[in-house]
């Protein structure tokens, strides 16, 4: 739950993790399925206070993107209601087909459904789509949201709806045109898995006469099969059938539950005493994430078997390490060997923590994932190989003296100021101190850490990072984490020797339209980055979740590590 | 029992049980009390002379104290009856007045309510309006001026010696046989304190009621009292007139009390300074005679026997005291012409 | 007595100006930056200088200050454009994190804490009074020990212990209870009871323990007072003497003292409410030190210190009609 809060606040999108049994990650058990009945009441049990944006637009962590998109927010695309890595593959939605584009990839359309239509019976049009996407350029009102539209598509200096010229509007307009049923993007750059992008519920529909633009939040116009009947912050948030949505328009959502009723502000030890207990209403709950101390009764217990899963959600832990300070690969291997892995995961909950990384890409991403070769002499078993790491810190003492002093005068480590990292960072200190490296702790208020480590006058030599791609793509991880034009490169690796050549590659990958030869790249690029060290991999973390015994399909949906909220149903 | 004694005291003892042991406060002390006729109680603090005057109203809490002998009120010996009898004999029978005006009166309602609410506990039969009617006239009574007004205020509003007239207001409702007086001078400004003494004289003949008044101030004594009972470690250690008193005292504790006094028949208070030494530990007296180890006279059957009450003397006083009857009549008159 | 009022009044109104002041300065002033807190994978310093235009944090300190006073009495505009809206008077600000109007988000809140607050009073006090004074009653006795037991053991337990530990063997273990799930009384009172029973009674059982020991020394110390030995002696049964005599004297502090206690969990009862899941405005307090939502911070700790300040003029007030000595005349 802890580490769950903390993705949560970090607040990144979460995307494409598979359960991937072939690779050895799952040792979750999985519901046996039979046929979906409709019907009956599903309730999610929340420790959280409210979901963080029901505003498609605004709408950015995995568990709510699941909730919302599966009930709720419609999009042009979306990824498939279905376990393992089934899951990862997108279908159309809204749209015909997953789009269409041109021989560079900037020129996307996709051609609305007949059917569609919003809570109130209207239509859903191309312009409802197009203004939908427009509220992501209001940055001032349409706050934390994915920023790709923007990004992407040329709009000029367009400050979204509520402030935009004739001018700008009209600039916006062309840039997202609507021609009848058919919605073209004009992108500024080729991007080859835009239909992915498009599964980011800021491509859902808004009516423009509904829009509060801030209230918006509090009653967004659904435009899936559950409208909100009654949202109260603090208590519960009941969604209840669309009767305006057809199944015929929507050939994803099974929509099978009557109604869903989310809970919140629950003490998370009683959510977890009533999971177990699975009387009453909470037979028909399901719960996501689950107290440490809780984890034995439920996983050693065949008991819970059939209604507990532990599993890889999308998430990578890792350490930055400032190259530029550190500009000697040496010194970074006798870090990592140094480092006592194992004792780290144990301090943080043992092995429901997540496995050992092997790199920055997950298993969940099939298709870029290759097991990276580790460093000479880094223990599989994640304990300390002092006397590589010794090894390593004499030939850096010959190869570059002035890091070596460096590292034992005493290096500034960054982490948030939290009990879990105060007993991190000892073992970090205990660990690098074995062969003399010296760290500065530097504890930082968690609601400050990012803003903080991101500040390029922070002049850290270690800070530690987690990172879940967008999409089903490592486009969203290896230039985010590594290029100098990536939104959250803390490794400061521009004056590095080999990033010429490294960012020549990222290019290349990028414009590559061949997906499986895309993939190839990227695992390429993941093991460059690995040799160099510019980080060092730390857990693909887990996610263990338990659900009432009359749940059906509870199965943690790959790109989101989350319930499938929308396959959800009640066992009769 | 003669016919105008309205109360009777026989044998009384009480023992508190503390955590320290059991202490016996007041050991076999009997007197009677005559209609109309005032009987002082001397003595120093711890003497027994407080838990005398408690115990005639039961006041004594049952469950720290024993209280064994007889108390007779109109018959009723307060010690055995039922509670409800006992709480008929409190404040019509006998009543009561304590040391400290400003802490005896209910801070919380007007000094009327708290007249009127004694008398209407035994006139049950009695309207409101009555009993304010009555209490009016106490009020006047006492001496408190234009009482239609401060019928209404609460006790903070009064002075101590109007306080005190209104606690004596209380007492005195119900037409009482017995009103006993618990120091009821000592808080009171010197000036005020004669003005109470001449209040409760003039009150007790017009209501024909005997007084037990207790006092460590043998000047109160010479004014008020007719009879004397001089207390020591619990116990009677002089019965005597109060004229008897000051002309044949016949108890060395008395001498020591005469001595203390600077000069009688005003309303100066006596301290008790001439005797040396401090009052003896209740909880660990003094073998034999409490008195002996400040008592410049002690013989040796001082410290080991309690002396017995005795008629010594030429006006029908009684001590316990071990010294020759000569020596004490010498000495007593000694000690009274200083 | 009117003009002690209008002059209590008159000081708790600048005392509440002055919290009020010190509580914005404080909460503007914690390590956690709400601008950066929400920016999420976008967090580079332009987005969290927009954000703090947003919420309006780029404003000097004092200015911030300024337009939150004038909002309570004025109102407060939010936005710009199509996207601009207000919050009306007295507005204690604007909520980014709920996307509601702070005023409104207490209105809403402070109900549960209100329904919470008085049935636990009511509860504790009839507990707290009834076991001191049979404790007093029976000084010495199995009753004042038991009662000593209580109380020793009510001081100690923190409220979340056994807050979870009832909620636990009476709602889960033994099922004797739904869970709670609060509604409001005029929706569905039986529901509304069955999840208040549990909180009133944690709340009222543990709080309900300093007030036993104080109604015992309280009657004891009375019994000890001369006045309550003239009512005895003036013949008084042993009920009116307790009830005009002890009691009344007893009654003076605990009243004081409850008056703040009251008005306190008036302001939330943040534990409880977390514990039993109860939307009240101690639960939404907690959620805003989380997310570090300042304006329902402020907000929420400003409606309590109107509790306690008003609370300490109204028990000046009462002590007045309780105690005649301090009357002022």
């Amino acid at each position: 739950m802890k580490q769950r809060r903390i993705i949560a606040a970090v607040g990144f999108a979460l995307v494409a993790s598979v359960v991937a049994a072939a690779c050895g990650g799952s040792s979750g058990d999985g519901s046996e399925d039979g046929t979906p009945t409709k019907g009956g009441t599903i309730h999610i049990l929340s420790n959280g206070e409210q979901i963080a944006h029901l505003d498609p637009q605004r709408n950015y962590t995995g568990d709510d993107l699941a909730f919302a998109g599966s009930t709720m927010h419609r999009t042009l695309t979306s990824y498939a209601y279905a376990q393992g890595d089934e899951g990862s593959g997108i279908v159309p939605d809204l749209a015909t087909d997953t789009g269409t584009f041109n021989d560079d990839a900037t020129v996307w359309s996709f051609t609305l459904r007949d059917g569609g239509t919003f809570e109130d019976g209207a239509e859903i049009t191309c312009a409802d789509v197009a203004y939908g996407v427009s509220r992501t350029w209001a940055s001032d009102v349409i706050t934390d949201g994915p920023t790709y539209a923007s990004s992407y598509i040329d709009a000029g200096d367009y400050p979204g709806p509520y402030k935009a010229t004739a001018e700008q509007q009209a600039a916006y307009d062309k840039a997202v045109s609507c021609e009848g049923k058919t919605i073209t993007f004009n992108l500024k750059v080729p991007v080859a898995d835009f239909n992915y992008t498009t599964t980011l519920l800021a491509f859902s529909p808004v009516p423009k006469a509904a829009d509060t633009g801030e209230k918006y939040d509090l009653k967004p116009v659904s435009s899936g099969p559950y409208k909100i009947e009654s949202y109260t912050i603090g208590k519960s948030l009941v969604l209840v059938r669309n009767e305006n949505w057809s199944q015929d328009s929507d050939p994803v959502r099974s929509a099978n539950p009557d109604s869903f009723v989310y809970e919140f502000g629950l003490d998370e030890a009683v959510m977890d005493e009533r999971m177990i207990k699975d009387a009453g209403d909470d037979q028909f709950a399901v719960s996501a994430g689950i107290q440490p101390e809780n984890l034995p009764t439920i996983f050693d217990d065949d008991a819970f078997k059939d209604r507990r899963v532990d599993e890889y959600d999308p998430f990578v832990t890792y350490t930055n390490l400032n190259v530029k300070n550190l500009s000697c690969v040496e010194v970074r291997k006798a870090i990592y060997l140094a480092l006592d892995r194992e004792a780290l995961r144990k301090a943080g909950g043992g092995p429901y923590t997540g496995d050992f990384a092997d790199g920055f890409i997950k298993p969940a991403l099939a298709l870029d994932y290759k097991k990276s070769t580790m460093p000479d002499g880094l223990n599989v078993d994640g304990t300390a190989n002092v006397e590589a790491a010794q090894a390593a810190m004499t030939a850096a003492e010959t190869a570059c003296p002035e890091v070596a002093t460096r590292a034992k005068d005493g290096l500034s480590f960054y982490r948030p100021a939290t009990p879990v990292w105060d007993k991190a960072v000892a073992i970090w200190i205990d660990s690098l101190g074995k062969v003399g490296i010296k760290l500065k702790d530097e504890p930082v208020e968690p609601s400050v850490y990012w803003p903080t480590v991101m500040n390029p006058e922070t002049n850290y030599d270690i800070a530690r990072g987690g990172w879940a791609p967008d999409w089903a793509n490592a486009s969203t991880v290896i230039p985010e984490l590594f290029t100098t034009s990536g939104g959250f490169n803390l490794t400061r690796n521009a004056d590095d020797p080999d990033y010429a050549e490294f960012q020549t590659k990222v290019d290349a990958a990028k414009k590559e339209l061949d997906r499986a030869k895309q993939g190839v790249m990227w695992q390429e690029l993941n093991q460059y980055v690995v040799d160099r060290l510019w980080a060092l991999p730390g857990t693909f973390t887990k996610v263990q979740a338990i659900w009432g015994s009359k749940v059906g399909n509870a199965y943690q949906w790959a790109p989101f590590g989350a319930f499938n909220y929308g396959d959800l149903y009640v066992k009769s | 029992m003669s016919q105008d004694v309205v109360l009777s005291v026989k044998n009384l003892s009480v023992v508190f049980h503390t955590p320290d042991g059991d202490v016996v406060a007041v050991n076999d002390v009997s007197f009677d009390l005559r209609r109309g006729e005032t009987l002082g109680i001397v003595g120093e603090s711890g003497s027994g002379k407080s838990v005398t005057a408690s115990s005639i109203l039961r006041l004594n809490n049952s469950n720290t104290a024993t209280t064994t002998g007889s108390i007779v009120v109109s018959g009723v010996d307060v010690l055995t009856a039922q509670d409800s009898e006992v709480r008929r004999i409190r404040g019509s029978e006998v009543a009561m007045i304590f040391q400290d005006p400003l802490s005896a009166l209910n801070p919380y309602y007007t000094v009327g309510k708290q007249i009127a609410e004694a008398y209407l506990v035994h006139h049950p039969r009695a309207s409101k309006a009555d009993a304010r009617g009555v209490t009016l006239d106490m009020l006047k009574k006492v001496g408190i001026p234009s009482p239609e007004k401060r019928i209404d205020e609460f006790p903070h509003q009064f002075s101590g010696g109007m306080r005190q007239r209104i606690v004596i207001a209380i007492a005195l409702i119900n037409n009482p046989k017995v009103l006993i007086a618990d120091e009821p001078t000592t808080a009171l400004d010197v000036t005020v304190q004669a003005q109470i003494l001449d209040l409760m004289k003039n009150l007790q003949s017009e209501f024909n009621m005997a007084i037990v008044l207790i006092t460590h101030d043998l000047g109160v004594i010479a004014e008020t009292a007719l009879d004397v009972l001089v207390m020591y470690g619990g116990r009677i250690v002089e019965k005597s007139t109060v004229e008897a008193l000051f002309s044949e005292p016949t108890h060395p504790y008395a001498w020591g009390l005469l001595g203390a006094v600077t000069s009688l028949g005003t309303s100066d208070r006596g301290e008790l300074v001439a005797i040396t030494g401090s009052p003896p530990s209740l909880i660990s007296l003094p073998a034999g005679c409490s008195f002996n180890p400040r008592c410049s006279y002690a013989l040796e059957i001082c410290s080991a026997q309690v002396p017995l009450l005795r008629s010594v003397g030429t006006q029908g006083s009684v001590t316990a005291c071990h010294l020759p009857k000569d020596e004490i009549l010498t000495f007593g008159r000694k000690a009274a012409s200083r | 007595m009117f003009m002690f009022i209008v002059r209590r009044v008159f000081f708790a109104l600048v005392l509440l100006l002055a919290v009020s002041f010190f509580t914005y300065m404080l909460f503007a002033m914690l390590p956690s930056d709400p601008a950066a807190l929400t920016c999420g994978k976008n967090c580079k310093p332009d987005v969290i200088a927009a954000n703090r235009i947003r919420l309006g944090y780029d404003k000097s300190l004092m200015e911030q200050y300024w337009l939150f006073l004038k909002g309570i009495f004025a109102g407060r505009d939010y936005g710009a454009g199509a996207a601009a809206f207000s919050c009306g008077a007295p507005s204690l600000g604007y909520s980014f994190g709920q996307h509601e109007c702070v005023t409104t988000l207490i209105a809403q809140t402070f109900p549960v804490t209100a329904y919470l607050s008085i049935g636990a009073f009511v509860l504790w006090m009839l507990i707290g009074i009834s076991t001191g004074a049979m404790a007093a009653l029976h000084k010495g006795k199995w009753q004042d020990r038991a009662a000593s037991i209580f109380t020793s053991i009510g001081v100690s337990l923190p409220t979340f212990y056994i807050g979870l530990l009832v909620l636990f063997s009476v709602v889960i273990w033994l099922g004797i209870l739904p869970f709670p799930s609060y509604e409001s009384p005029f929706e569905n009172f039986s529901t509304f009871l069955r999840t208040m029973i549990l909180p009133w009674l944690v709340l009222a059982v543990l709080s309900a323990a300093s007030y036993t020991r104080l109604t015992r020394n309280g009657m004891l110390e009375a019994m000890n007072e001369d006045f309550v030995r003239l009512g005895v002696a003036k013949g008084l049964t042993t009920r009116i003497v307790l009830r005009r005599y002890v009691m009344r004297q007893a009654l003076v502090p605990i009243v004081t003292i409850a008056g703040l206690d009251f008005a306190g969990l008036l302001g939330g009862a943040i534990i409880t409410e977390s514990v039993f899941s109860l939307p009240g405005m101690g639960k939404m307090s907690i959620r805003a030190v989380v997310e570090s939502d300042l304006p329902v911070l402020v907000g929420t700790t400003m409606v309590a210190a109107v509790f306690i300040v008003s609370a300490n003029v109204l028990v000046d007030i009462a002590y007045g009609y309780l105690d005649p000595r301090v009357r002022v005349k």
